[in-house]
């Protein structure tokens, strides 16, 4: 019953906001039908590109079935290119009340159609639910596709994708900066595993031995990091102002690895083997003692705490790797339906509804969207190479 | 066994680290020595030695063809005893030849989280410099690279490739 509640809340919780909003009723399958019959675009390939982004994001939100008839929700707009740029004025409206939602216009150039699709689909999103969209997040992975491990972008449809890092090297554990603009990764481009930052030649971390799993607080100061200078793997706290190091973890006789802040900053979730084996702890930010978090299972790994307060994890169980969320203060936990494949390195969306991961069958990886609402995996990057490491800007 | 806890004392004196030395447990050493998860010379040192402040300017790359690789069990960083003697000729070699170095290269399977196999190959790595420091290595000669799962030596995906990727390299330059 706590394992249908966790995400049944958040369910409610944007069933409530849409009906306080816009009074429409709850259609089909938990979806609002949404009809985008009347935008009118030209013939031109930009204006189609947008449009038809538009719709795909809608549908993969979650809150929406996309009709070209009858729907809880009108869209009336139009789009049009010229000169290399693109522009659109759309209007939402409440069929039931005539009660208009959103009105706005964008413009952007016709390169980036894709990216103002995304805009208007996170802003229709927000102006019927209350809920924050994913369509304009981005997603940093690895992928072997040249013969080396290198660091890749895309949106978050699988579309747009950008090879960021050309180092002939091996890249580990993407994870974004806060601002969403820069990339923290392990390289090991000067010889050792060195945790780097796009943007920025020095390494954040070159201590001897082992520097992994960097991440950024929230508030931008502070990197959490795996280092293995004092002799063991261990967790750190690394000031990106002076320098100074903290170390939060002393486990002799085991390792830790991939930290992950809290929303507020405060905690850091993470990987401990010091039971003997892998499981997860949270940490205050200042030391003191861990909290275990999970208490069953042979591995519990890579933990992702998301904006809405939920830890989700990798956990192996009857010989597979799947995706479990935790809510931390209950301390109860929902592992999500997916098929006989491994599901690994889940990470939040940033609509704090669905998570990226990654999926291997067959030894091929590929990178997933789950939405933990319906249990129903999207395959996003698919192929004849290995897509794997998924973060998602929030 | 003192002679041993000495060198090791002193080592660990010139490593900068403030460290004690039990010399009651030095005496279960041998008894323990495979029964400890944080392996050899667990028992005798307690505390870890610090590696080098940073890794720029360090040797990136050594001879990996003169010493056989160390092989690891699942989900362990144990030297085994049968592997022990791998270790053992790389600190002869490195007694000899102190201008020199080694690179323990810590190697994982693919089953399980990169970034804690990453984790566990250093964990792999350091257990085999705290052998070698154990036989007498002076520990800034020792460097430390974890691969984790990243660069698999048997490219299968059944248990005999597992056995070989778990694996410590010793890179000497």
């Amino acid at each position: 019953m706590k394992k249908a509640f966790i995400l049944g809340c958040s369910l409610c919780f944007a069933v409530a906001a849409v009906a306080q909003r816009v009074e429409v009723r709850k259609s089909g399958e938990g979806t609002i039908g949404i009809n985008l019959a009347s935008y009118r675009t030209g013939g031109d390939a930009a204006a189609q590109t947008f449009l038809s982004t538009l719709k795909a994001d809608l549908n993969r939100s979650g809150y929406f079935t996309v009709t070209s008839s009858g729907g809880e929700l009108n869209v009336a707009g139009s789009c049009v290119s010229g000169g290399g740029n693109i522009k659109t004025d759309c209007q939402l409206y409440n069929v039931g009340t005539r009660q208009r939602l959103l009105g706005k216009s964008y413009n952007t150039t016709s390169a980036d159609a894709r990216g103002m699709a995304h805009k208007v689909a996170d802003d229709i999103v927000f102006a019927a639910t209350g809920q924050k969209g994913m369509a304009s997040g981005k997603i940093a992975m690895v992928s072997s596709r040249t013969g080396r491990k290198e660091l890749y972008i895309c949106d978050m449809d699988g579309q747009n994708i950008r090879q960021i890092t050309n180092d002939r090297s091996i890249v580990v554990g993407p994870r974004w900066s806060p601002d969403g603009k820069n990339i923290v990764y392990t390289s090991y481009k000067r010889g050792y595993p060195n945790v780097y930052l796009t943007g920025r030649g020095k390494p954040l971390s070159s201590h001897g031995g082992l520097n992994a799993s960097g991440t950024i607080s929230p508030d931008g100061n502070s990197l959490a990091v795996i280092l293995s200078r004092d002799g063991n793997p261990e967790l750190y706290i690394k000031s990106l102002r002076t320098g100074s190091l903290k170390r939060l973890t002393t486990t002799q006789r085991g390792v830790e690895a991939s930290p992950c802040w809290s929303p507020d900053g405060n905690h850091i979730v993470y990987v401990s083997d010091s039971s003997g084996t892998p499981q997860i702890y949270i940490i205050s930010k200042d030391g003191g003692s861990p909290q275990r978090l999970t208490s069953t299972g042979a591995e519990n790994v890579a933990p992702d705490w998301g904006k809405n307060g939920y830890i989700a994890f990798c956990s192996r169980i009857g010989g597979r790797y799947r995706i479990v969320i935790a809510n931390p203060v209950a301390k109860s936990l929902r592992v999500l339906e997916t098929d006989w494949a491994d599901y690994e390195d889940p990470s939040w969306a940033p609509d704090g509804r669905h998570i990226v991961c990654s999926r291997t069958a067959q030894y091929r990886s590929s990178i997933y969207l789950l939405d933990t609402l319906k249990d129903s995996p999207v395959a996003l990057l698919t192929g004849s190479v290995d897509w794997f490491s998924p973060a998602c800007s929030q | 066994m003192i002679m041993k806890a000495c060198k090791v004392l002193f080592l660990t004196f010139l490593a900068g680290s403030v460290v004690l030395v039990s010399g009651c447990r030095s005496k279960k050493a041998s008894a323990e020595m495979y029964g400890s998860d944080n392996m050899m010379g667990g028992s005798i040192i307690d505390g870890d030695i610090p590696l080098n402040a940073d890794n720029m300017g360090l040797p990136m790359d050594g001879d990996r063809s003169m010493f056989a690789p160390v092989y690891f069990a699942y989900d362990s960083s144990q030297v085994n005893p049968e592997e022990a003697g791998k270790v053992e000729a790389v600190a002869t070699y490195l007694k000899k030849n102190k201008s020199g170095g080694v690179i323990v290269e810590g190697h994982g399977d693919e089953r399980g989280s990169r970034e804690y196999n990453l984790a566990l190959g250093e964990r792999r790595a350091l257990a085999v410099r705290d052998y070698l420091i154990n036989l007498g290595v002076n520990p800034a000669n020792i460097q430390t690279k974890s691969y984790g799962e990243e660069q698999p030596e048997a490219m299968g995906h059944d248990e005999e490739a597992w056995r070989q990727n778990r694996r410590g390299v010793f890179a000497i330059y």
